[in-house]
C-alpha cells in the first residue's frame, strides 16, 4: 500500500520503519529540519521517501506525492494539525483512509465527527488498561509484598463471551487461579461450581498474572 | 449577542473590549493567563483558561449557547479546528477566524469558513495608498 506519514517524531519514525519492513512504500512528512535530517540518515529504506515541510499546507502534501497515496496518517503531537492533515487529504486530495493519532482522548469524537476515518488515542488506550486495575491497586500492592506473583482483577462478562450462561465446574479455568467472587447486582456471591455466569456480572478473579490475562480475556470478548 | 473570543493576543483582547463595551456579553478563551490578563479590568468579559479545541474548555466558556466564535489564535489549524467544532458540532450561527498563513486560505474556503486574512488586508491597503485607482505603470 502507498501510506502517507504526517510527522516524523517518535510515532511517525517506528511506524514508518515498521511499515517499510512490510513492503509498504512510504511517504514522510515532518516539519522540523532537525527531526528529518534525523529520520533520513536513519531510516535509510529504498521503501520510504522523505519531505521535509509542513503537511497541513495543500502544496507541500503535493510535493510529498500525496495523488499518489492510499492511506494518510497523521501521528504529529498536536491534535489540530493531525485533523486538519486527515481533512485535506479526503476532501482536496482523494485520500480514501484517513487515520488520525489524538492526544486529548475527548476529541476522538470531534475527529469522528469531522470525517477522519480512523482515530487512536494511546491516552484512552493507557487509561482502558489502568482501569481495569486500578480498584485493586492497593490490594494488589499488598498480594506483591507478601507473595510475588500473585495478582487481583476484575473483569466484566460481555454479552459476548464463550463463557457466559456456564457453570464455573465446566469453565476449564486454568491451574493456579479462582474465582473469588462473582458481583451481580448489589449481591457479592460467593461462587462453586455451580454458579453460572451471566452478561454484566463482575467477576473477582485471583491468580498468576498470565492466567489472569487469559482468563479475563475470555470474559470481555465480544 | 453572546461571543466566544478564541485567542487572547493583541486582536482578541481588542475586539473583547471593543465587543463588551458595545453591550455584548463576551467570554475569551487562552491557555496562557499572562495572555488573558491583557484584558485587564476594564472589560466586563469572562476568562476562560484552556485550549479552543478542548470542548470542555469550550464548554465553559458557553460555547451551547453562543451566537458567534471568533477563532483568532496565532495557529492556524487551531482556528480551522475550533471553527469546524463551533460550526458542525454545536451549530453555532456565526462563526469567523483569521488565516494568518495566506497560503491556507485555499483550505479555509474549501471547508467553507469565514475568514479574515491580515496579509492581503495590509497588502490592499498598501497598494490602494500607492496607487489610487489601482492604475497600470
Amino acid at each position: 500500500m502507498r501510506i502517507m506519514i504526517i510527522g516524523g517524531g517518535k510515532v511517525g519514525y517506528y511506524l514508518a520503519k515498521t511499515l517499510a519492513a512490510e513492503h509498504h512504500s512510504i511517504m514522510v512528512v515532518e516539519s522540523d529540519p532537525v527531526r528529518c535530517q534525523r529520520i533520513v540518515r536513519e531510516l535509510n529504506s529504498k521503501y520510504i521517501e522523505f519531505t521535509c515541510g509542513d503537511g497541513t499546507v495543500m502544496h507541500i502534501l503535493e510535493e510529498a506525492g500525496i495523488l499518489r497515496a492510499e492511506t494518510l496518517i497523521a501521528v504529529t503531537g498536536r491534535d489540530q494539525n493531525n485533523l486538519a492533515a486527515c481533512q485535506l487529504a479526503k476532501s482536496c486530495f482523494g485520500v480514501k483512509m484517513t487515520i488520525a493519532r489524538v492526544n486529548n482522548p475527548k476529541n476522538i469524537r470531534v475527529f469522528e465527527k469531522l470525517g477522519v476515518d480512523s482515530v487512536v488515542s494511546s491516552t484512552d488506550r493507557i487509561a482502558g488498561i489502568i482501569n481495569q486495575e486500578l480498584d485493586w491497586s492497593e490490594v494488589n500492592l499488598l498480594f506483591k509484598a507478601r507473595t510475588g506473583g500473585v495478582r487481583i482483577r476484575e473483569a466484566l462478562v460481555s454479552a459476548g463471551s464463550p463463557l457466559r450462561g456456564r457453570r464455573l465446574a465446566e469453565l476449564g479455568l486454568p491451574q493456579g487461579l479462582i474465582i473469588v467472587s462473582v458481583l451481580r447486582g448489589s449481591e457479592a456471591i460467593i461462587p462453586n461450581g455451580e454458579t453460572t455466569l451471566e452478561p454484566g456480572d463482575y467477576v473477582v478473579a485471583m491468580g498468576g498474572a498470565e492466567q489472569l490475562a487469559e482468563v479475563c480475556d475470555a470474559f470481555t470478548r465480544e | 449577542m453572546y461571543i466566544i473570543i478564541a485567542g487572547c493576543g493583541r486582536v482578541g483582547s481588542a475586539l473583547a473590549a471593543r465587543l463588551s463595551m458595545e453591550g455584548h456579553n463576551v467570554a475569551v478563551i487562552d491557555p496562557s493567563d499572562e495572555n488573558l490578563e491583557r484584558l485587564g479590568s476594564g472589560c466586563n468579559c469572562a476568562a476562560v483558561t484552556g485550549l479552543p479545541i478542548d470542548e470542555d474548555v469550550l464548554r465553559q466558556a458557553g460555547i451551547e449557547q453562543a451566537d458567534a466564535v471568533i477563532a483568532v489564535t496565532p495557529d492556524d489549524n487551531t482556528n480551522l479546528m475550533a471553527a469546524q467544532i463551533a460550526r458542525q458540532l454545536y451549530r453555532v450561527p456565526q462563526v469567523i477566524t483569521r488565516a494568518y498563513d495566506s497560503r491556507r486560505k485555499q483550505v479555509f474556503d474549501s471547508f467553507g469558513i469565514d475568514f479574515v486574512c491580515p496579509t492581503d488586508l495590509v497588502a490592499d491597503s498598501v497598494f490602494a495608498k500607492l496607487i489610487p485607482g489601482g492604475k497600470k505603470a
